[in-house]
C-alpha cells in the first residue's frame, strides 16, 4: 500500500476497441470491454467498498465488500469480477447493501485485534478505512469466539515482518507472489477459518521468498509491513526517483519523513517496473546512511601515509595541481579519468567533458569497458546502434524468447518477471548458458531447450543456430532483401552454410547435442516473434563482441527486428551503463557514439566548449594498467567505479595502481581503489542529487534529489569545481542544464529536457525532431545504419583453456540479493541471504577431489589463487565451476585472466581454466588483502596510529 | 608498453578479420582497428616492434597488415 | 457350470462381501461344484448386502444377507440351483425395492461384470455411442437438451443448454470434465455407477466429448473411493483396448480418452471452479464466474463440467431418444433421479424413479420407515447443504422447482433421515461446523461466517443473550446467503434456517412458538 495515496480503480486496466456503455447509479459510463464494474464506478468516482481487489492483481472476489446490485440480475454480484455490459444499470448503494458489507465487515473485525492506535498501519489501513466507509459500529459477535489474534508474528525477513493476527487472507500476498513476482513463495495453508497465508510452512527468510516486496506493497493491513514504517511511522510526502542497481532502472517514490527516507515504493507508472520491484531497489538503500560513508574529503601524499580530512578547496586544489604536475612532467596524455555506470548521465558527461576538455587528452573509460562494450562495438557494427532494440514491454508480444548468457531472475529481477508472466502465458523459452539457471525451471516456467553449452564457445553454438536457420530454408529472405547489405549477407550466407558452422561439426566443441540446436534454432526462426535477451555471459569473452554480432546476424536473418515482440536485447548489469556509454565515457567516442577523429563532430563539441580536442583515442582501462606499469600514466580521477575489486587480474591491477603518482577517488566508501588513492572525494548517493539514469531499454529517467548531500557536495558539483581548478572551469547551476548541453550536442538527445522528462515520466532515446516523444522499438523502417550489415563471425578458441593443471572452466555470476562489487549490498541487511561467495562444483568434480559441501577449497588459474567454500550442485556441468564476486575477500578477479575481447578489451570474465583442491587455510593473496585491509582502516581518520 | 600484451591484442584482431578471405581486405580492417580503437602511445609500440624485433610472435596476416600499413598506424 | 454373483463394490464389501466369495469359492472347491463368481456391482439394497445371487434355469436368485458362516447352509440347501433358504429372497428382478424402480441410468449395475465390455455391449451399451458417432455435434446437443436432462450434481442446470455453449466456444483445445468428487453426507450413486457400471460413464463422457468437440476428459474422483478407481483404472484400460476410447472412437475417425485425476480430500473439490482449480494442481480455490467454466474452464480452455450421474445417463438418451427419456418426470424435472436412502432408515439404498415421487412414498414404502423403529422427525436432502424438512413436508414431490418453492433442494439425490431423538440446534450447529471445515477460506461471509455460526449457536443453545443471539444467526446467515462467492457458504444457511424455522423447540422456544 502506498502511504501517499494513489488512485486504485482496484482491477487492471483493460484495453479494447469496443466500448461499453452502461449505467452506473443514474450516470452513464463508457468504458472498453473488459473492465469491471469496480473499475467503471471508480471512473466516476463511485468508490464501491473492496479490500481484496486493487488494480495491481487481477480480480479476486473473495472480500464480498463490492456487491453491486444489478438490474435483471439475481442477487448482488461482485463488483471486482463482474465485467461491463451493454446497457447494464449498476447500483453501487442500497439499504441491503449497506448491510451485507457492514455484516461481512462485522465478521472480518470479529477476527481483528482492536490496537488501531498503535498499529503501524495506523492511518493508512485499508480495513479500518473500509470499517469507516461501511460504517461499522459495533461487533455482536462474543469476544471469546476462535480467532487468530495470538499468532506469532513473523520478523524473520530482515525488511518486514508478518504478523498473522492481523491477517484478513484476502490473498493479495499471494497473488502479487504470483501474478507480479511470480515466484508463487507464498500460498494459503489449511480451509476454512483455518486458511492462513504462509510461505510454505516456514519462516519468510527459509522460504522461497525473494523479498521483493511485492506482497508487502499489496498488503492492505498492517501484517506485511516494512520494518522502517514500523519502526518510524507513517511518510508524510514521496518523491518520485530512479533505483541506482541494475540496469532495469525502476522507478521508485521515495516515501519521506523529512529528509529521511521511510520507504521505498515502486512507482505504478514507472514504464520499466510498473510498480514491481526487487528486494535491492526496494529494501537496501540503507547503505546510503550506512556509517561507513565518508563524508569529508582526504588527502595523503602516499598510500602508506594516514588520510587527513582536509576542506572541499584543500582537497580539489591538491588533486588539481597533482594532475597538473604529473602532465607537466609526463606528457598531457599521463592522466585520463573513469566514468561509472552507477552515475548519472550529468556526472559522467562532465567527467568526460573535464578529461576531454581540462585535461585536454582522450583518456576516459567507463567501467562499461568490462561489461557491455561488446554489445556497443556488435550493434553499432550491425544494425548502427550501440544499444538495445527493444523496450521491456515488448517481451508481452514475443513468442518465443531467447536468453543467452544472463540470468535474470537474479540479475533483473523486476525484468525476468514480466518476462515469466509472458512465458506462464505459453510464450516458449530457450536457455543458452552452461549453468542450469533458475528460468530453466521454476514454477510455471520451463525452458523447451536448455543449451548447456562450455563456457567460451557461444559463437560456435551461434553459428551452429544460424547454419540450421539457413540451410534449412526457415530464414525470411524478403527481410534481408528489403533491410539489409546484399555482399555482406551474402558473404556470410556462404560462410554459416559452411559444413564448420553445422550443429553436428560444432557438438564436440560446445558440448551441445545437434539435435537440441536443431529443434532450438527451428523454434527461434518459426515460432513467431522471437526475442533475444543476453548479458554478460556474451560479451565477457574473447570473442564477446563476434557474439553480439553474431546474435544481430541470426535476428536479421530472421526478421525478428523492427517491431514489437523481437529484438535483441543486452540486459545491462548497471543503472546507468546505457546512459554512461551513450554520453562519451569511451577513448575513441565523444557523446552519441561518434569517433573523435570524425571533425564536424569534434568541432561541434569544440566550438561549445571553447577548447580543441584531442582527434585520435585515449586508453582503454587495461592500457591504462599497462601504461601506469610502462611509466607513461600517473595519475587517474575515478568516479564511483572500483576498478581494483572488478577488473580481472587483481595482481596486476594493483600493481599498476601502486606504480601511479596521483589517484583521485570519488566514492561513497573507502572502497578497494581507495586504498591506492591519494586524493578521497565524498561521493553523494542516489538520494542525494537531481540527475538522469538511461536503462537497458535505453529509458532516460529522471534521478531526484531526496535528502541533502552527506557530505555538502553532489558528485556533479565536485567534478566542476575540479574542473575549475585546473583552470577549466564550467558553469552549471542545476544539473537539467547539463542535459541541455547534452541535447544540444547529441543528435539522439536533442529533444531530451528535464521538462519533457517530467511530463512524460520518461523518454527512450532517440528523442529528436523524427521521434519527439522518444522510440520505444528502434529500427522500425530501417536500421539506424541504414542497410543492416551480416559480419562473418568465424569461430576462434578462447587462448583459456583446460590443461592437465588447470583442468576446470571457472564462469562467474550475479546473486539476487548481492550486487556487483557488493560496497552498496554488502552494507544493508541483504547479507542475511549471501554473505559469502561461494564456488560451485558439480558433485562428480567434487567427489575426484574429496571436497564436501561447505568445504574450504584452494581456486588456482595461471594468474593467481584464491580459496572460497565449496557448494555442491547439479546447476553446474561436470568440468565447469561457477562463483559469484559479490565479497573482495573472496577475490574472484585474482584468479580470473588478462584475456579479453578482440575488439573492445572486455575482460573474459567468463571462462578462467583452474584447478580446485581442498584447502586450510585462506590463499597467500587473502592473507595479504587482509593485512592490507586492517593497514588500511588503521590510516583512515579516528582509527589512527596517531 | 608491454609489447607481448599487444602481440596478443593485434593477433586477436587479426584472427577476427580473418575470416574473410580478401587478404588485402583484412590488412586494411586489422589496421584501421588499430587506427580506430588504439591510443597513439600503443600503435606506435607495435610499429616499433615490428621495426625493430620484427614482430616476433604476430600472426602473419598481422605482420603484414602493420608493415603494410604502417603510416597510418603513426 | 454355475455363475455366482457376489457384489465386488464397496458397500457391499464393507459388509463382508469379501468373506463371503470366498466362503462360497471354498465350499464350491471342496464340494467338487463348478461356480464361476462373478463381482458384479450392487444392486443397492443395502440392507441385503452382502446380497449374492445365483444364475439358475428360473433366472437370477438373490440370497441375503449372507455372512461366511450361512455358506455351507447354502449349499446344502441346493442355493447354486436356486432352492429355498431361509435367506432366500426369490427372483432378483421380482424384489418389490428393485422391481417398482425406473432404471435407466443403472440398468446394467448389479446386473453385468462392470469390468466386462462385451457384457456391457449385450446389454445394450455403445449404442448411445454409436448413435451419436453418426450425428453433427450440433445434433447430438440438441437431443440432449430436448432430453431435458439437467445436472445430477445438484446445480441442476440444463446439460444440454451448457453444452451448447462449450460447443460454440471458439477457444481450442476444449475439455471434458467428470466430477466424480462425490462428498455430499448420504450419498453414493456415483460411486455405484462407477464401480458397477464404468463403461456407462465413459460412454458418456466420449458422447459429451463428441457433443462439445473435446478430445480429452477428466475424472475427477474423490480421494475416499479407492475401489473405484481401481473399476475405472480397469475399465478404461479395456475401453482403450476395444476403441471405446482412443484416437479412433469404435473404429471412427474421432479421438476421446479419459484421464482420472484424484482429489484430495476436499469438500469444496465438489464445487465446480474450486475442482478445476484442483485439477490444474492448483488449492482447490472457488472462482468466480463468470468467467463460466464453459467458456473458460479447465486451463483457461472451453470445458464441460458434468457430474457423474449426468454423464452415466446420457448414452440412454443418444440409445434411446430424447423423449423416452423426458417421458419420465414432472414439469421441468425430466428423467429419471437415483435417490440414496441413508440415515435412521430401515431400508437404505438407491432407489432409481422418476421425478415426482413423493418424500413419504421413499421413506416409508421404499425405506420402511425408520431403521430404529421411532418416528421419523426430519429429513435432510440434497446433502449437507440441503434444508431439514419436518413430517409436514413429506408429501412434497421430488421436483426441482417444487423443492426450490419450499425452501429446499433436491441436490445430489440424497435423503438423510432422523427420528425423534434428533436435537436439531445440533444439526443446525454442524452445518455451520461442516462449512468452518470445509470452506476453502476465500470468501469472508463463509470464511469467518460459519465459525461465528457455530459459536452463536452454541451461545444459543447455552441460553445466553438467546434473542439478540438469534437475530445475530439471521443476520449472518442472510450476510451467508447473499454475500457468499459459491454455493458452499450460500447454502450453508439453508439447513440452519430449516432448524431454527421448523423446529423452533430445540433451540430453547416453547414447542411451537415461532423464534423471531
Amino acid at each position: 500500500m502506498y502511504s501517499v495515496k494513489e488512485p486504485d480503480g482496484g482491477t487492471p486496466r483493460r484495453v479494447s476497441e469496443q466500448l461499453i456503455t452502461l449505467e452506473i447509479d443514474g450516470v452513464r459510463v463508457v468504458v472498453p470491454a473488459g473492465t469491471s464494474v469496480m473499475r467503471a464506478a471508480a471512473g466516476i468516482d463511485r468508490r464501491i467498498p473492496k479490500l481484496c481487489a486493487t488494480d495491481t492483481l487481477e480480480a479476486f472476489g473473495s472480500c464480498r465488500l463490492c456487491l453491486v446490485e444489478i438490474e435483471g440480475r439475481r442477487g448482488y454480484p461482485a463488483s471486482c469480477t463482474t465485467l461491463v455490459e451493454s446497457g447494464m444499470k449498476v447500483r453501487t448503494q442500497s439499504e441491503k447493501l449497506a448491510k451485507l458489507r457492514r455484516g461481512t465487515m462485522e465478521l472480518y473485525i470479529s477476527d481483528h485485534p482492536l490496537d488501531c492506535l498503535t498499529c503501524p498501519a495506523n492511518g493508512n489501513c485499508e480495513l479500518q478505512e473500509m470499517a469507516g466507509v461501511v460504517g461499522l459500529r459495533e461487533v455482536r459477535y462474543a469476544d471469546d469466539g476462535e480467532n487468530h489474534l495470538n499468532v506469532v508474528k513473523d520478523e524473520s525477513n530482515p525488511y518486514f515482518t508478518f504478523d498473522p493476527s492481523k491477517c484478513i487472507v484476502c490473498s493479495r500476498c499471494v497473488r502479487a507472489c504470483e501474478e507480479t513476482q511470480g515466484t508463487f513463495a507464498l500460498t494459503v495453508l489449511g480451509r476454512g477459518f483455518d486458511s492462513k497465508i504462509s510461505p510454505g510452512n516456514q519462516d519468510f527468510l527459509s522460504s522461497e521468498c525473494v523479498s521483493c516486496g511485492a506482497c508487502v506493497q499489496a498488503c492492505p493491513t498492517a501484517t506485511l509491513m516494512e520494518k522502517s514504517v514500523v519502526d518510524k511511522g507513517q511518510p508524510d510526502h514521496s518523491i518520485v526517483t530512479t533505483c541506482a542497481y541494475c540496469g532495469v532502472g525502476c522507478s521508485f517514490r521515495a516515501e519521506m519523513k523529512g529528509s529521511e527516507v521511510v520507504r521505498m515504493l515502486p512507482n505504478k507508472d514507472g514504464r520499466a517496473n510498473h510498480g514491481h520491484s526487487c528486494v535491492k531497489g526496494r529494501f537496501a538503500w540503507g547503505y546510503a546512511t550506512h556509517p561507513d560513508r565518508i563524508k569529508k574529503p582526504m588527502i595523503r601524499r602516499s598510500i602508506t601515509e594516514a588520510w587527513r580530512e582536509v576542506s572541499w578547496e584543500e582537497a580539489i586544489g591538491y588533486a588539481a595541481s597533482e594532475f597538473r604536475r604529473i602532465q607537466a612532467k609526463y606528457g598531457r596524455g599521463a592522466v585520463g579519468g573513469i566514468t561509472s555506470s552507477r552515475c548519472s548521465n550529468e556526472e559522467t558527461f562532465l567527467v568526460q567533458k573535464l578529461v576531454r576538455a581540462a585535461f585536454g587528452n582522450n583518456n576516459v573509460d567507463t567501467c562499461a569497458r568490462v561489461c557491455h562494450s561488446p554489445t556497443g562495438y556488435g550493434l553499432k557494427t550491425t544494425l548502427g546502434e550501440s544499444a538495445g532494440t527493444q523496450n521491456f514491454d515488448s517481451v508481452q508480444d514475443a513468442d518465443v524468447i531467447v536468453v543467452i548468457g544472463a540470468n535474470p531472475t537474479e540479475a533483473h529481477p523486476v525484468f525476468a518477471s514480466q518476462m515469466k508472466r509472458r512465458l506462464r502465458e505459453g510464450a516458449k523459452l530457450i536457455v543458452i548458458d552452461p549453468r542450469r539457471i533458475d528460468l530453466v525451471r521454476m514454477p510455471h516456467v520451463e525452458a523447451s531447450y536448455h543449451l548447456q553449452l562450455l563456457p567460451g564457445t557461444n559463437v560456435a553454438l551461434m553459428n551452429a543456430l544460424a547454419h540450421v536457420v539457413v540451410i534449412e530454408g526457415l530464414h525470411d529472405e524478403e527481410f534481408v532483401r528489403r533491410r539489409c547489405e546484399p555482399a555482406a549477407y551474402e558473404k556470410w550466407k556462404a560462410f554459416i552454410c559452411e559444413e564448420r558452422n553445422s550443429p553436428e561439426a560444432m557438438e564436440s566443441i560446445t558440448g551441445v547435442p545437434a539435435a537440441e540446436v536443431r529443434g532450438a534454432a527451428r523454434l527461434y526462426a518459426t515460432g513467431g516473434n522471437a526475442a533475444i535477451y543476453y548479458g554478460l555471459g556474451v560479451t565477457e569473452h574473447s570473442q564477446g563482441s563476434t557474439m553480439v554480432m553474431g546474435i544481430a546476424n541470426l535476428a536479421m536473418v530472421t526478421g525478428n527486428l523492427g517491431r514489437p515482440g523481437v529484438g535483441v536485447n543486452p540486459l545491462r548489469g548497471q543503472n546507468n551503463v546505457q546512459g554512461s556509454c551513450d554520453m562519451g565515457s569511451f577513448p575513441h567516442e565523444l557523446p552519441g557514439y561518434r569517433h573523435v577523429s570524425d571533425p564536424v563532430v569534434r568541432a561541434s563539441f569544440e566550438q561549445d566548449w571553447g577548447v580543441e580536442l584531442e582527434p585520435e583515442p585515449g586508453l582503454r582501462i587495461p592500457n591504462m594498467f599497462d601504461a601506469a606499469l610502462d611509466g607513461s600514466f600517473k595519475g587517474l580521477y575515478v568516479q564511483g567505479e572500483d576498478i581494483a575489486q572488478s577488473d580481472p587480474d587483481t595482481k596486476h591491477v594493483t600493481r599498476a595502481l601502486e606504480s601511479m603518482e596521483c589517484i583521485v577517488v570519488q566514492d561513497l566508501f573507502v572502497n578497494e581503489t581507495a586504498k591506492f588513492a591519494h586524493v578521497f572525494l565524498p561521493g553523494s548517493s542516489f538520494l542525494e542529487k537531481d540527475g538522469t539514469f538511461t536503462n537497458a531499454e535505453r529509458r532516460i529517467s529522471r534521478v531526484r534529489k531526496v535528502m541533502p548531500p552527506l557530505a555538502g557536495l553532489s558528485d556533479w558539483e565536485v567534478t566542476v569545481a575540479l574542473s575549475a581548478a585546473l583552470g577549466y572551469p564550467m558553469h552549471y547551476d542545476h544539473p537539467s542544464q547539463i542535459m541541455d548541453e547534452i541535447a544540444r550536442l547529441t543528435p539522439t538527445f536533442s529533444g531530451v529536457s528535464y521538462e519533457k522528462i517530467d511530463r512524460l515520466g520518461s523518454i527512450q532515446w532517440p528523442c529528436n525532431d523524427k521521434a519527439p516523444e522518444g522510440t520505444p522499438v528502434m529500427h522500425e523502417d530501417e536500421f539506424v545504419r541504414g542497410k543492416g550489415r551480416f559480419v562473418v563471425t568465424g569461430y576462434v578458441p578462447t587462448d583459456e583453456r583446460t590443461s592437465r593443471k588447470f583442468p576446470l572452466l571457472l564462469t562467474t555470476g550475479r546473486i539476487l540479493t548481492q550486487y556487483n562489487v557488493g560496497a552498496q549490498t554488502r552494507r544493508t541487511a541483504n547479507v542475511a541471504w549471501h554473505h559469502e561467495d561461494r564456488l560451485e562444483i558439480h558433485p562428480h568434480d567434487a567427489e575426484q577431489r574429496g571436497i564436501r559441501d561447505g568445504d574450504w577449497v584452494g581456486v588456482q588459474s595461471r594468474a593467481g589463487e584464491t580459496t572460497l567454500r565449496a557448494s555442491l550442485t547439479e546447476r553446474v556441468q561436470p568440468g565447469v565451476v561457477y562463483t559469484t564476486f559479490h565479497h573482495p575477500e573472496s577475490g574472484a578477479n585474482v584468479v580470473t585472466t588478462e584475456n579479453a575481447d578482440w575488439a573492445t578489451s572486455c575482460p573474459e570474465y567468463k571462462v578462467t581454466a583452474v584447478q580446485v583442491k581442498p584447502a586450510a587455510e585462506p590463499s597467500m593473496w587473502q592473507k595479504r588483502f587482509g593485512e592490507q585491509q586492517r593497514a588500511q582502516i588503521d590510516l583512515l581518520p579516528g582509527h589512527g596510529r596517531s | 608498453m608491454d609489447a607481448h600484451k599487444l602481440v596478443k591484442m593485434v593477433n586477436g584482431i587479426a584472427a577476427f578479420f580473418e575470416a574473410d578471405p580478401d587478404r588485402n581486405a583484412v590488412m586494411e580492417s586489422v589496421a584501421g582497428h588499430l587506427k580506430r580503437f588504439w591510443d597513439p602511445r600503443m600503435r606506435r609500440e607495435i610499429v616499433r616492434f615490428v621495426d625493430e624485433q620484427g614482430g616476433e610472435g604476430l600472426k602473419e596476416i598481422a605482420l603484414l597488415a602493420i608493415r603494410t600499413h604502417r603510416d597510418k598506424l603513426l | 457350470m454355475t455363475t455366482v454373483y457376489v457384489p465386488g463394490d464397496s458397500a457391499a464389501r464393507s459388509v463382508g462381501a469379501e468373506d463371503a466369495a470366498q466362503a462360497i469359492a471354498r465350499a464350491a472347491a471342496a464340494r467338487g461344484d463348478d461356480v464361476t463368481i462373478v463381482r458384479n456391482g450392487s444392486r443397492g439394497m443395502f440392507w441385503l448386502e452382502p446380497m449374492v445371487e445365483v444364475v439358475t434355469e428360473q433366472g437370477r436368485i438373490a440370497y441375503g444377507p449372507v455372512a461366511p458362516g450361512d455358506v455351507p447352509g447354502l449349499f446344502d440347501a441346493g442355493f447354486l440351483a436356486g432352492r429355498a433358504h431361509s435367506l432366500c429372497l426369490g427372483p432378483t428382478s421380482e424384489i418389490p425395492y428393485l422391481k417398482k424402480q425406473e432404471r435407466l441410468t443403472f440398468a446394467r449395475v448389479g446386473v453385468t461384470n462392470p469390468i466386462d465390455l462385451a457384457e456391457y455391449e449385450a446389454h445394450g451399451g455403445l449404442r448411445g455411442l454409436r448413435a451419436a458417432l453418426a450425428m453433427a455435434p450440433q445434433d447430438i446437443v440438441e437431443e440432449v437438451v430436448r432430453s431435458g436432462l439437467r445436472g445430477r450434481g445438484g446445480a441442476a442446470f440444463p446439460c444440454g443448454i451448457k453444452w451448447r455453449t462449450v460447443l460454440g466456444a471458439e477457444a481450442r483445445p476444449k475439455y471434458v470434465v467428470c466430477n466424480a468428487d462425490e462428498g455430499d453426507s448420504g450419498t453414493f450413486s456415483d460411486r455405484m455407477i462407477m464401480e458397477g457400471d464404468p463403461f456407462v460413464l465413459l460412454e458418456g463422457m466420449a458422447i459429451a466429448g463428441l457433443a462439445v468437440q473435446a478430445s480429452k476428459g477428466y475424472i475427477y474422483l474423490r480421494s475416499e473411493y479407492p475401489d473405484a478407481e481401481r473399476t475405472l483404472a480397469l475399465a478404461i484400460a479395456a475401453a482403450r483396448r476395444a476403441g471405446l476410447l482412443g484416437d479412433h472412437l469404435l473404429g471412427s475417425d474421432r479421438a476421446f480418452d479419459v484421464e482420472v485425476r484424484r482429489g484430495a480430500g476436499a469438500y469444496i473439490c465438489g464445487e465446480e471452479t474450486a475442482m478445476l482449480e484442483s485439477l490444474e494442481g492448483k488449492r482447490g480455490m472457488v472462482r468466480p464466474k463468470p468467467p463460466l467454466p464453459a467458456l473458460e474452464g479447465l486451463f483457461g480452455c472451453p470445458t464441460a463440467v458434468n457430474n457423474v450421474i449426468t454423464l452415466a445417463s446420457v448414452p440412454f438418451i443418444l440409445d434411446m431418444g430424447a423423449k423416452s427419456y423426458a417421458d419420465y418426470g414432472m414439469g421441468r424435472s425430466q428423467g429419471t433421479l437415483p435417490f440414496q436412502l441413508a440415515g435412521n432408515i430401515k431400508r437404505g439404498g438407491l432407489v432409481e424413479k422418476a421425478f415426482g415421487i413423493t418424500l413419504r412414498e421413499l421413506l416409508y414404502d421404499y425405506g420402511g420407515g425408520s431403521a430404529s423403529g421411532r418416528p421419523i422427525r426430519a429429513v435432510q436432502v440434497g446433502g449437507p447443504l440441503g434444508a431439514y424438512l419436518p413430517a409436514s413436508r413429506f408429501d412434497t414431490p421430488l421436483d426441482y422447482e417444487t423443492f426450490a418453492a419450499a425452501g429446499a433442494m433436491i441436490g445430489h439425490g440424497g435423503v438423510v433421515v432422523f427420528d425423534d431423538t434428533v436435537d436439531m440446534a445440533e444439526m443446525a450447529r454442524y452445518a455451520m461446523e461442516f462449512c468452518a471445515i470445509e470452506s476453502c477460506g476465500k470468501c469472508t461471509p463463509c470464511r469467518i461466517g460459519s465459525r461465528r455460526g457455530v459459536e452463536v449457536i452454541d451461545h444459543i443453545r447455552a441460553g445466553r443473550k438467546a434473542s439478540g443471539n438469534l437475530a445475530l444467526l439471521r443476520d449472518l446467515c442472510d450476510t451467508m446467503i447473499h454475500g457468499s462467492l459459491c454455493a458452499m457458504g450460500g447454502l450453508t444457511p439453508a439447513p440452519v434456517l430449516s432448524a431454527l424455522d421448523h423446529f423452533p423447540e430445540d433451540f430453547g422456544a416453547s414447542r411451537g412458538a415461532k423464534l423471531l
